[in-house]
């Protein structure tokens, strides 16, 4: 009798991630910061687990059935594990950080968990970075923030990048005004997964422009205009083709006026980002409110990345000169090399030796190569 | 980036009527496609970068939500089934039509009283879409998962009813069975990755309206 556990059987959606792979997860996450800290968003550290109400309040509805939750034995409350670190920049923006003037400019990196599995992919246990602009929720708040995404992405080595630009609150805008529908979840639903028959049965025939308008934003800006949604939605379009001005030249844009899914607490506007090589989306963002404790509301805007992706293309990683010392060498040539830019394994036995070690080289008196 | 394209199409009952939809949108598959002794799983075709896989109805769907195939063919039955969130099924194929019904013993349903039921079991391909249909109302289903065979079941006392594509009712009228509940009607539908929906926008969406063109034409 084997018992897996004893072998090292981890629970679905979570793994040990080893040389090279963590290496490159570490630097991915420090090139990521780097960037966004470098435009002025400070980074903040909340904690990996708070009380269930208040994450709950900021949560979608789908993200509060993603909480982990367990009872504390100090407080007796619920206490949950965080599945999104932008609801606690919100608090944090909201409560402590309350009497701060505005825009006020957050960034966060750390590990968030999700009880149920994603359809697509395993993990429960994902590495989110981030970046929330509270205060403003402007066309050129969203231009910063995009941008900030887009160079930070570029920094981290990826490559054909592509932005998908959705706006969240637009059919249930339009559904208000001048294109009513008699059962909004059912055209929603057809929307969400494009639908066109679905959406036809559902009496939503007057959406379907909206499905056929979707892709590059060169083409699919004029065809929304076309379509005839109104003055008020046409300054949304505006805004839209200033985004795409402003990040046309770190990726390509696509617009998408109906998508939904995992935008649910979105306002006007929403991204998905995508990059070359990599088959899932990496990062999404977009315009939100945070609810101050005594009811006030407040724009903001901010998007998250998600590092697995990168790492299982292969972003991040570096060769590295690994050098053996053999037994006896001088500590000072190990302290040289380091300070070179080396790697160094010193052997700590005589019977040690270079290969054990996985290292590229062996010092002779100088590097020689293995 | 290249873009190569992977064109999911499923075996069995949609394929025939799904080839000349797919010669109006312009493609055409190689001739080894088409030879029953190929053991060949990826096909050319006459558009350059553009191959098809031939994979079954339910793994064409999984194909495509996970942006290993860009686009393909399936059954709205299939759709639903799953639930994907990363699958788009931007265009009605009007073709592959059939129903997904709720089928019973004849002697079954002549005595038998829907609004009394707490607990069903049901042998089916779909426990996803028979579990949903009949919690709406108030009704747990506990399925019995097949692959095939579903008029089996009842006759053997594994389940008293199946959940099952209908067309002529004629397979079901051989085996005892009567129609009693329609689920949803089905057809085949061209579906898209989101992914690639998004990163081969241009390429895509081209590939759309030629589909759309295909159907209407």
């Amino acid at each position: 009798m084997t018992d897996p556990i004893s072998r090292g059987l981890l629970p679905e959606g979570f793994r040990d991630r080893l040389a090279p792979r963590a290496a490159a997860a570490d630097r991915l996450v420090r090139t990521l910061c780097d960037r966004i800290t470098a435009h002025g968003y400070d980074l903040v550290q909340p904690p990996l687990a708070e009380f269930e109400d208040s994450l709950i309040g900021r949560l979608s509805d789908g993200g509060a059935q993603d909480l982990l939750r367990v009872i504390d034995p100090v407080s007796q409350r619920t206490l949950a594990i965080r599945s999104d670190i932008t609801p606690q920049a919100g608090r944090i923006a909201a409560t402590r950080l309350a009497h701060r003037p505005r825009p006020l400019r957050l960034s966060y990196a750390g590990p968030v968990l999700s009880v149920r599995p994603p359809q697509v992919g395993a993990e429960r246990e994902r590495m989110q970075i981030g970046a929330e602009l509270i205060g403003h929720d402007s066309v050129a708040a969203a231009g910063e923030i995009l941008t900030v995404a887009l160079e930070a992405l570029t920094a981290a080595g990826c490559a054909d990048l592509s932005v998908d630009l959705t706006l969240p609150s637009l059919v249930e805008e339009l559904a208000e005004a001048d294109w009513p529908v008699d059962n909004l979840d059912a055209v929603r639903a057809a929307l969400d997964g494009k639908d066109h028959a679905s959406l036809i049965a559902a009496g939503g025939a007057a959406y379907a422009p909206l499905i056929e308008a979707a892709g590059p934003a060169a083409s699919a800006i004029p065809a929304l205009r076309a379509a005839g949604m109104g003055a008020a939605f046409d300054r949304r379009l505006d805004a839209a083709e200033a985004l795409t001005a402003r990040a046309s030249g770190l990726a390509r844009v696509t617009v998408d006026p109906t998508e939904r899914r995992g935008f649910e607490f979105q306002t006007w506007l929403g991204f998905s980002l995508f990059a070359g090589g990599i088959a899932s989306e990496i990062g999404r963002g977009g315009t939100y409110i945070v609810r101050h404790p005594g009811g006030a509301e407040e724009p903001a805007i901010g998007f998250s990345l998600y590092i697995d992706g990168l790492v299982q293309a292969g972003l991040g990683r570096r060769k590295t000169r690994r050098i053996f010392l053999p037994h006896g060498t001088d500590a000072g040539v190990g302290t040289a090399l380091r300070a070179d830019g080396w790697v160094t394994v010193a052997a700590l036995s005589g019977s040690d030796d270079a290969e054990a070690n996985a290292c590229t080289h062996i010092w002779t008196g100088e590097p020689a190569a293995l | 980036m290249t873009d190569t394209l992977i064109f999911a199409i499923p075996k069995g009952r949609i394929l025939k009527e799904a080839l000349p939809l797919l010669a109006r949108a312009g493609i055409e598959p190689d001739a080894d496609f088409h030879d029953p002794a190929s053991r060949a799983l990826q096909f050319g075709t006459n558009v350059p970068g553009l191959s098809l896989i031939r994979v079954r109805a339910f793994d064409a769907a999984t194909f495509v939500a996970h942006g290993a195939a860009d686009f393909g063919i399936v059954g709205s039955d299939v759709i639903d089934e799953f639930g994907y969130e990363a699958l788009y099924a931007p265009v009605d194929l009007k073709i592959g039509g059939c129903r997904l019904s709720v089928a019973e013993p004849k002697a079954l349903a002549e005595d038998d009283d829907p609004r009394s039921w707490s607990h069903v079991r049901v042998a089916t391909k779909y426990p996803n879409i028979t579990s949903r249909h009949f919690a709406a109302r108030g009704v747990q289903a506990e399925c019995v998962k097949l692959n095939g065979a579903m008029e089996l079941a009842p006759r053997l006392g594994l389940t008293n009813r199946i959940v099952d594509l209908v067309s002529s009712g004629q397979t079901l009228k051989e085996n005892g069975l009567v129609e009693v509940e329609v689920i949803a009607d089905v057809s085949s539908r061209l579906i898209v990755s989101r992914p690639s929906f998004k990163r081969k926008a241009e390429v895509m969406t081209d590939w759309l309206a030629r589909f759309r063109e295909a159907v209407d034409a």
